[in-house]
C-alpha cells in the first residue's frame, strides 16, 4: 500500500506536467490548425535558457522570467512557418508535423552540440530537494508539489481563459469552425498568433514546474516527453482538451506504477503497448478527435 | 427614394487557378433596396459574396463600399465597416450555445451587444428560449434563424443572405423570407443570392440573372419577372 501511495503521488505530479504539456499543444491543434511536435523541444530549450540565465546572474527570479520569455518568444517565432503551409482550412496539417519534427532535431542538436557542451543540466538543489512530508516510503517533494499545485492553478486559469473571457470565445470559434470564425469577423491570423503566445506562456510555466521536479534537464529530454504528448493526444482524441486532461494524468500514474511494481527500464514501453491498444479499439481516442 | 449606393462593384474578376468564376461583374446595391441575385448552381452567386466579404480575393475590378474601396481589404476589416454573410447551408458554431453564437456575432461592436441582444431576440424569440441550448442541437429553421440573428448582431449596414432556403421545409422558407422582407421595411439592405427565382423575386426591388460567371440581366424585379428568358430558365412557366 505504500508503494501504491508513493507511487500514485510520483505519477499524479509527472501527469500534471503531460496535462500542462498536453493542453499547449491542443490549444495549437485547435486554434492554429497545427501539430507542433516541437513544443516539448521548446519547453525543454527554456529550461536550459533558465539555467544559462541562473550561472550568468544567479538572480531566480530573473531566470524564471528568462524562462517564459524564451518559451514565448521561440513558439511565436515559429507561427511564421507555419503561416507559409496554410491551406484553405488552415495549416496543411501533416505538412505541420514533418516541418515541426525538423524543428524538433534542430534544436535537440543545438542542445547537444552547443549549450553547456551537451552534458546535461542541474538545477540548484535548492530547487528540488527539502522533503516537505516523509512517512515511511512516501516522500513528498518540493518539487512535486509545485508540480501538481502549479499544474492544478495553470489548467483552472486556462479553462478560465477558454470558457469564461472573450478571448477564449474567439480560440474557441475558430477551432470548432474556420470559415464561420472569418464570415462573423474574427482576425484569423492575430487570434492564429494569440494561441502561440497563450502556448508559450504555458510552455514557459511547465519549463519552470519541470525543472523543480526533475532537477535537470538533457539535450534528449525534448524527445522523449514530445513523443508522449503526441501518444497522450492521440489517445484522448486529437485536440481533445478534457480528454487531454484526463490521459495526461492517466499515462503519468501508469508509468509510476509500471515503475514500482514491474521495472523502472520498463515504464515507457508499457505506456506504449496500452496506447496501442487503445488506438486498435478506439482509433478516434477514447474521447473522440475534435478536428 | 434618394438613390444612394452602399455597395459598388466594378468589372470585378475572380479565380479560383485557372478556372474563372467570376467576369468582369458590375453591381450596384442602393440603400433600402433588396437586391436579388438569381442564378443556377455554380453561376457564380456565392463566389461573388465571399468576393465582397474579401475570402475570395478579386483578381482585377473594384469593390466600393459607403464610397470607400474595400477591394483588397481582409475580411475581418470588411466585417467591422458594416457587411455581413449569412452563408449558405447555416453555418454555426454547433457545439456552442445559441448565446455564444450571437455574441460571437458582435466580436466587434460589444459596446451595443446587449441592444443588439435585445433587438435579435425579438426578431427571433425562438432564440430567446434557446439562449442556453447548444447551436447544433436546434433544428434547420432555427439554425438559420441563428445565422440570420449573428450576422444582424454586428450592426450591419448591408446584410447579404446566401441561400437561405437550402434544405428547409416550404413552410420554414416562406418564414425566412418573411422576415427579410420585415428586415428591409426595418431599414436593412439586403443582397439576397437565391436559386429559388420565384420566391426571390418577389420580394426583391431590382434583380441580377446570373450564368457561367457573367451578369446577363438585370433590372427592376417585376420587369425580370415578365421577361421571357427569365421565366423560361428559372420559373418554369410562359408569361
Amino acid at each position: 500500500m505504500e508503494v501504491f501511495i508513493a507511487q500514485l503521488l510520483n505519477g499524479l505530479s509527472l501527469g500534471s506536467i503531460y496535462v500542462l504539456l498536453v493542453t499547449g499543444f491542443n490549444l495549437m491543434v485547435l486554434v492554429a490548425r497545427i501539430i507542433q511536435f516541437a513544443y516539448p523541444h521548446i519547453v525543454v530549450l527554456s529550461m536550459y535558457a533558465c539555467w544559462e540565465v541562473l550561472q550568468l546572474t544567479n538572480n531566480t527570479f530573473l531566470a524564471l522570467l528568462s524562462c517564459i520569455a524564451a518559451s514565448v518568444i521561440l513558439n511565436v517565432l515559429t507561427e511564421p512557418i507555419f503561416r507559409r503551409l496554410a491551406n484553405r482550412d488552415g495549416v496543411d496539417i501533416n505538412a505541420s508535423f514533418i516541418i515541426s519534427m525538423g524543428m524538433a532535431l534542430v534544436i535537440t542538436d543545438i542542445m547537444s552540440h552547443s549549450l553547456n557542451y551537451g552534458f546535461p543540466i542541474a538545477f540548484p538543489a535548492n530547487w528540488v530537494e527539502g522533503n516537505l512530508l516523509r512517512f515511511g516510503l512516501i516522500t513528498l517533494s518540493k518539487g512535486q508539489i509545485y508540480a501538481l499545485v502549479g499544474g492544478i492553478i495553470a489548467v483552472l486559469l486556462f479553462f478560465y481563459l477558454l470558457y469564461r473571457t472573450k478571448q477564449g470565445r474567439l480560440f474557441r470559434a475558430m477551432a470548432e469552425n474556420r470559415y464561420a470564425a472569418r464570415l462573423v469577423g474574427i482576425p484569423i491570423i492575430k487570434t492564429s498568433i494569440l494561441s502561440y503566445i497563450i502556448a508559450g506562456l504555458l510552455g514557459g510555466f511547465i519549463a519552470i514546474l519541470f525543472s523543480m521536479l526533475l532537477g535537470s534537464a538533457s539535450p534528449n529530454l525534448g524527445e522523449f516527453v514530445a513523443l508522449k504528448v503526441i501518444a497522450v493526444s492521440i489517445v484522448a482524441g486529437l485536440g481533445n482538451l478534457k480528454g487531454g486532461l484526463v490521459c495526461g494524468l492517466l499515462l503519468g500514474i501508469a508509468e509510476a506504477m509500471a515503475m514500482g511494481y514491474i521495472s523502472g527500464s520498463w515504464s515507457n514501453a508499457i505506456s506504449f503497448i496500452m496506447m496501442l491498444m487503445i488506438v486498435l479499439i478506439k482509433p478516434q481516442g477514447l474521447f473522440g478527435t475534435k478536428i | 427614394m434618394k438613390k444612394n449606393d452602399i455597395l459598388k462593384i466594378k468589372d470585378l474578376s475572380v479565380s479560383y487557378g485557372p478556372i474563372k468564376a467570376l467576369k468582369n461583374i458590375s453591381l450596384e446595391v442602393n440603400e433600402g433596396e433588396i437586391v436579388v441575385l438569381i442564378g443556377a448552381n455554380g453561376a457564380g452567386k456565392t463566389s461573388l459574396l465571399k468576393a465582397i466579404l474579401g475570402i475570395q480575393k478579386a483578381e482585377s475590378g473594384s469593390i466600393l463600399f459607403l464610397g470607400n474601396d474595400i477591394t483588397h481589404k481582409a475580411t475581418d476589416k470588411i466585417v467591422n465597416s458594416g457587411i455581413c454573410l449569412i452563408p449558405e447551408g447555416h453555418v454555426i458554431f454547433s457545439s456552442m450555445t445559441v448565446l455564444e453564437n450571437l455574441q460571437l456575432g458582435a466580436c466587434y461592436n460589444t459596446h451595443d451587444m446587449g441592444k443588439n441582444l435585445e433587438r435579435v431576440f425579438e426578431w427571433f424569440p425562438v432564440l430567446r428560449e434557446r439562449s442556453r441550448q447548444i447551436g447544433g442541437t436546434l433544428s434547420g429553421g432555427e439554425q438559420q434563424m441563428l445565422a440570420i440573428g449573428r450576422g444582424l448582431m454586428s450592426n450591419p449596414k448591408l446584410v447579404m443572405v446566401d441561400e437561405p432556403s437550402l434544405g428547409l421545409a416550404p413552410k420554414i422558407v416562406s418564414e425566412i423570407f418573411n422576415i427579410l422582407i420585415e428586415l428591409n421595411k426595418e431599414g436593412y439592405t439586403i443582397l439576397l443570392a437565391e436559386q429559388n427565382a420565384k420566391k426571390a423575386l418577389e420580394c426583391g426591388n431590382r434583380g441580377y440573372v446570373m450564368e457561367t460567371g457573367k451578369v446577363v440581366l438585370h433590372g427592376a424585379t417585376q420587369k425580370l419577372m415578365n421577361n421571357s428568358e427569365v421565366c423560361q430558365a428559372y420559373l418554369g412557366s410562359s408569361v
